[in-house]
């Protein structure tokens, strides 16, 4: 009860937010929505299946050069098909990646999955001319729902229509999630996460199902991916930097993976936490690691987990 | 239906099954008897595609599975219930069961397969909403092959059912292996015990050392005073 009366508030909140003036506050969320998209996937191999990848962020990268080549070289200037186009070619890579990554399973999966976003990294830095190398890609202003929108300055734009989109974005695919996890084929997976070996006693094929749900996660971060390119304008090598994927992990650590949630609330604290703290202090990064450290130790579950149990103890 | 045919399995550098040979046929159940370590869960894990055989045939319904992946003898209608319960603990009761009805597509739909596992196993229909860590042992073994049965199986692998349950448990375990029985898989029931083997058991395996050393019904077991050690006292 008080979880789901947190999250109607929470809810509003995000809905109301660009009404309140406060531009930089909803900038500020941008990339939270994307990073939420992109974590209800990984949430969906780890959380579900049990598979800890430390290279998802080879994914949002995907998903970001896609958006800079479709809106930057060939003109495709509509979201829709920029996030539809990102998705296909996050699958079709997700594909032979993941036909080698899921027959391992625990550190080797995910020192795998580390050495394929690093590749990618490789290739995004070293092929200057492909990719731009370190100066990256500019991803031009798509338009939204066909609609231009070129009356809007860059500000009006992001706080407003694309705000919305992002938003409307996380919203339909924490629905598609949902639905997902839910499915007999959710289930699976869970099975698998807990007893691989008993799950295939029920016809369960482990490595189809893992490898359907590595694509699935890919997917869903290329998506994430296009939605935080769109507000920087640029798509650069660090999107795909190991550090990133890093960052993933710990958005999923800080909300939360055994709540279907947690992702979702791990990147808007993430995003909020991180500007507060970059604002103290350069010495941000010793403090999220110190913040980390607690998270493990003494929330395991993360901030979901934290609500679940007050929830419990109200009870 | 089930055929194994001399089949031999190594485990490392052991030979633990060695020309095994058994059959199970559609309504029928078969008891594969032996003490601990003789080879039961071997067999039945062998049946089951977890363990390659070096040598013989595995057949079902006349199509050769030795050899197939644990997932595709399953989806060709073989149910499993290990000894240790292979519950899963962070699915309901109800998700338990729901998840075999969809990795075999075709028979009874799923609906009909899962009022049939709560039908043979009523007392799981209260506990619906429970965790799988929240049961007891015997409720534990119920799901296990409520779980089984929800595949629609055409022959059903039961490994030790019995064993660590109350006596209390024992009989209604009992009576819902006979009421499966009735609803036409063959099963392959492995059991420790001469004592657990059902009444209505149709055919009888010994088995020690890996060997089949006695093949016949189980009234035919009364003769032979030498197998006692085996399968337990008073024969």
């Amino acid at each position: 009860m008080i979880v789901r009366a947190l999250g109607l508030i929470a809810g509003a909140a995000l809905v109301l937010l660009p009404l309140a003036g406060v531009p930089y506050t909803t900038t500020l969320l941008l990339p939270a929505f994307g990073y939420a998209v992109a974590l209800l996937g990984l949430n969906l191999l780890f959380g579900s299946t049990g598979l800890l990848s430390f290279g998802h962020a080879l994914f949002i990268a995907l998903g970001g050069y896609t958006a800079a080549a479709l809106t930057g070289r060939f003109g495709v200037r509509s979201l829709e098909l920029v996030l539809l186009a990102a998705a296909l070619v996050a699958a079709l890579v997700a594909v032979p990646i993941g036909l080698l990554c899921v027959r391992y399973v625990k550190i080797y999966f995910g020192m795998l999955t580390l050495a394929f976003g690093m590749l990618f990294y490789s290739f995004l830095y070293k092929f200057y001319a492909l990719t731009g190398g370190d100066e990256g890609m500019r991803v031009l202003r798509p338009m939204l729902l066909g609609r231009p929108l070129e009356h809007l300055d860059t500000v009006a734009y992001l706080t407003g229509p694309f705000y919305y989109y992002a938003l409307g974005v996380l919203v339909v695919a924490a629905l598609v999630m949902r639905r997902l996890v839910g499915s007999p084929f959710g289930l699976s997976l869970r099975s698998i996460r807990e007893n691989a070996a008993k799950a295939e006693s029920l016809g369960i094929g482990v490595r189809r199902c893992r490898l359907a749900a590595f694509v699935v996660a890919a997917v869903f971060g290329a998506i994430g991916g296009v939605l935080l390119v769109v507000p920087t304008g640029l798509a650069d090598p660090l999107l795909a930097y190991w550090t990133h994927s890093g960052n993933l992990v710990f958005m999923l650590l800080l909300g939360g993976f055994d709540h279907f949630l947690g992702p979702v609330l791990g990147a808007l604290v993430f995003i909020l936490l991180q500007d507060s703290v970059m604002s103290l202090t350069s010495y941000w990064r010793f403090v999220f690691g110190a913040i980390l450290a607690v998270i493990v130790i003494f929330f395991p579950r993360g901030l979901m987990g934290l609500l679940d149990a007050r929830r419990a103890a109200a009870s | 239906m089930l055929r194994v045919h001399d089949v031999d399995v190594f485990i490392q550098a052991s030979h633990i099954l060695r020309k095994i040979s058994l059959e199970a046929a559609a309504g029928e159940l078969v008891c594969l008897v032996g003490r601990n370590g003789a080879g039961k869960t071997t067999t039945l894990r062998t049946v089951m595609g977890y363990l390659r055989p070096a040598a013989g045939t595995i057949t079902l319904a006349g199509m050769p599975i030795a050899g197939l992946p644990t997932h595709t003898i399953a989806a060709r209608g073989v149910g499993y219930a290990p000894e240790e319960s292979a519950v899963f603990g962070d699915l309901t009761v109800a998700e338990n069961i729901e998840l075999a009805t969809w990795t075999r597509p075709g028979g009874r739909p799923a609906a009909e397969r899962i009022a049939r596992a709560y039908e043979i196993f009523p007392r799981l229909r209260g506990a619906a909403a429970r965790g799988g860590t929240q049961l007891s042992g015997g409720e534990r073994k119920m799901l296990s092959i409520a779980r089984a049965l929800a595949l629609d199986p055409t022959l059903l692998l039961l490994d030790e059912p019995f064993e660590g349950l109350s006596p209390a448990i024992i009989p209604q375990l009992t009576e819902a292996i006979a009421a499966i029985a009735g609803l036409g898989p063959g099963i392959l029931l492995a059991e420790s015990n001469i004592h657990h083997v059902p009444r209505y058991a149709t055919r009888l395996y010994v088995i020690e050392r890996g060997e089949i050393v006695f093949a016949g019904r189980p009234d035919e077991l009364r003769g032979r005073p030498d197998l006692a050690r085996i399968v337990g006292a008073g024969l």
